[in-house]
């Protein structure tokens, strides 16, 4: 049985190369960006785009913010990115909670409306949405961006609701002995210990109003209120070759959302671990 | 307050959302796909014009097909990547921690973002891949005006997206399994490859089904990667289903017969969706509640 430890050892090996090689695959992007948005312009389309941008410049990034509004951009996405998970938030806690908790006639037939609903991909209701959007006069505005995802998703409330029912209902039914109401029990007892999956909510909701294209393609047409995703596209359009450009709009649309995630990583990696398989 | 009134009152807002922005819509859909509106003057009624039109369009099922090319492509490569990314994760390890948080950082990219910077990897004069290629002594072919290869750097591009996300639920799940089931099957003498064929991959099942479901639902539905990196071409190569729906209604106005084609790629989806949980629901407890 000598042979055993080297096996063992052998495949830890193999295990760490295979790991290394998936993690520098994973980030190398990330790296690459970000040292070539500091890169000059001539350097950038030459053979030598993957030394070290030393010294670094930030021209790329003067020139960007001279020729476009990308302050502006970011602001419209970010007012859009914190008023739906804000708003999510809020409306699938109390949602959820209900289904969760609650007793009322219906609650089976309409929780399984919203499960169904889960299936209907993004497509079929943009159109619609367009159409209602117009009828409503709010065409290019923030409410349009705003106003179909604010009240929450059928994905979240499921999720939120999943997490609810494994808050022990005995610490509930003490409360309401003690005389709590229902506001009382969700800002006491619900909020608190459902931090863990409302971090995560917030962060999916983030992540995904932050990253979303077609919707605000098809609602927005005004620089006034275009958000990020659409103005990179439109500079892709216009600068396909100005690397110099490009690059540091990338870098600049990636980086909010990596703080987000390293801030809330630790939730997120152990609520999907908690609900992944449900 | 009467707790049932409470309730409602509780589900009020979210039930108002998704009446109004998504249930209203599906019904939309519907009564649009029997009408001909270019978005600016009012609809005209054409009966089951648009459904006649769509099963004779050639680019439908050109469309389709792309798209139907591009989930085979990345699928399989990315549900074997985090496999085995998961596998390797789910020993003890110094470090695994460190690995998990690396290997989901792609999934926070934003696509267009992506884009941009994929478009520059494969890009033949400055990109890395053909430096890459160079330093083997060969040369790569013009990636994304290739209509051979645009699809499946495309694709390559949402593996490297999601393979770490869905290593996470794969991970959730190998962790799921009890050890001693492991440690029945060493006294019993099973093999490596026994323990994985008739232990392992049995009991992930649920997580499988899980991400397989949702990633399929998810790779039917390729929109930012494609209008970013080659807006549907060289020729129609790369144009997916979903961005065929995005042209005829928002390039060419043809809203009516977007609704109907967007109609079709939800029974494709669907169809799917459903085969899959008949073929998994053999032998996986699948529990919703």
């Amino acid at each position: 049985m000598t042979t055993k430890p080297i096996g063992r050892q052998m495949s830890g090996t193999a295990i760490y190369l295979l790991l290394g090689l998936g993690g520098l695959v994973s980030i190398a992007p990330y790296l690459m960006t970000l040292n070539a948005a500091f890169k000059p312009q001539s350097t950038l389309l030459s053979t030598q785009a993957w030394t070290p941008a030393v010294p670094a410049t930030w021209s790329n990034f003067t020139q960007l913010w001279q020729q476009y509004d990308m302050s502006g951009f970011i602001v419209h996405t970010a007012l859009v990115a914190v008023a739906i998970t804000v708003g999510q938030l809020v409306f699938t806690t109390l949602a959820a909670y209900a289904f969760a908790r609650l007793e009322f006639p219906g609650r089976e037939p309409l929780f399984w409306l919203f499960i169904a609903m889960m299936m209907v991909p993004q497509i079929v209701t943009l159109i619609p949405l367009f159409l209602i959007m117009s009828h409503l006069n709010l065409v290019d505005t923030y409410r349009a961006l705003i106003l179909p995802y604010v009240f929450g998703t059928p994905y979240g409330i499921f999720l939120v609701r999943q997490y609810f029912q494994t808050i022990p209902a005995d610490l509930e039914a003490a409360a309401r002995i003690d005389g709590a109401g229902t506001w009382t029990i969700l800002r006491r007892i619900m909020i608190p210990l459902g931090r863990p999956i409302l971090a995560t909510l917030a962060t999916i909701t983030f992540v995904n109003t932050w990253n979303s294209l077609l919707w605000p393609l098809m609602a927005t047409s005004s620089e006034r209120d275009e958000v990020v995703t659409v103005g990179i596209s439109a500079l892709q359009g216009q600068f396909a070759s100005q690397l110099h450009i490009l690059l540091p709009a990338a870098a600049v649309a990636l980086l909010p959302l990596i703080v987000i995630f390293l801030l809330f990583q630790r939730h997120i990696v152990r609520s999907i671990a908690l609900t992944g398989l449900k | 307050m009467r707790p049932t009134v409470e309730a409602y009152l509780l589900i009020a807002p979210s039930l108002f959302g998704f009446l109004a922005f998504l249930v209203a819509p599906v019904v939309i859909v519907f009564v649009l796909s029997l009408f001909s509106w270019n978005l600016i003057t009012s609809p005209q009624f054409v009966g089951l014009a648009n459904y006649r039109r769509m099963f004779a369009d050639p680019q439908v099922w050109h469309a389709m097909l792309n798209t139907a090319y591009y989930v085979v492509l990345n699928i399989p490569a990315q549900t074997v990547l985090a496999l085995l990314l998961a596998l390797a994760l789910n020993r003890k390890l110094r470090g695994a921690k460190f690995f998990r948080v690396v290997f989901v950082l792609p999934w926070m990219a934003m696509p267009v973002a992506l884009g941009v910077i994929w478009n520059w990897f494969f890009d033949p004069r400055s990109g890395i891949i053909d430096h890459i290629f160079s330093v083997f002594g060969l040369t790569g072919p013009n990636w994304l005006t290739s209509s051979t290869w645009a699809m499946p750097v495309i694709a390559s591009v949402n593996v490297w997206q999601y393979t770490g996300y869905t290593m996470l639920f794969l991970l959730a799940g190998l962790q799921a399994i009890p050890q001693t089931v492991y440690e029945a099957a060493a006294i019993d003498g099973a093999t490596g490859p026994q323990r994985f064929f008739r232990i392992t991959l049995p009991l992930l099942r649920p997580a499988l089904f899980f991400v397989l479901v949702t990633n399929i639902i998810g790779s039917f539905q390729q929109f930012d990667t494609v209008y970013v990196m080659t807006q549907g071409g060289p020729g129609q190569s790369t144009t997916t289903m979903n961005y065929y729906i995005y042209q005829q209604a928002f390039q060419l106005f043809h809203a009516g017969y977007a609704a109907t084609l967007s109609i079709l790629l939800f029974a494709v989806i669907l169809l799917v969706t459903l085969v899959q949980f008949r073929y998994f629901r053999k032998r996986t407890i699948y529990d919703f509640s």
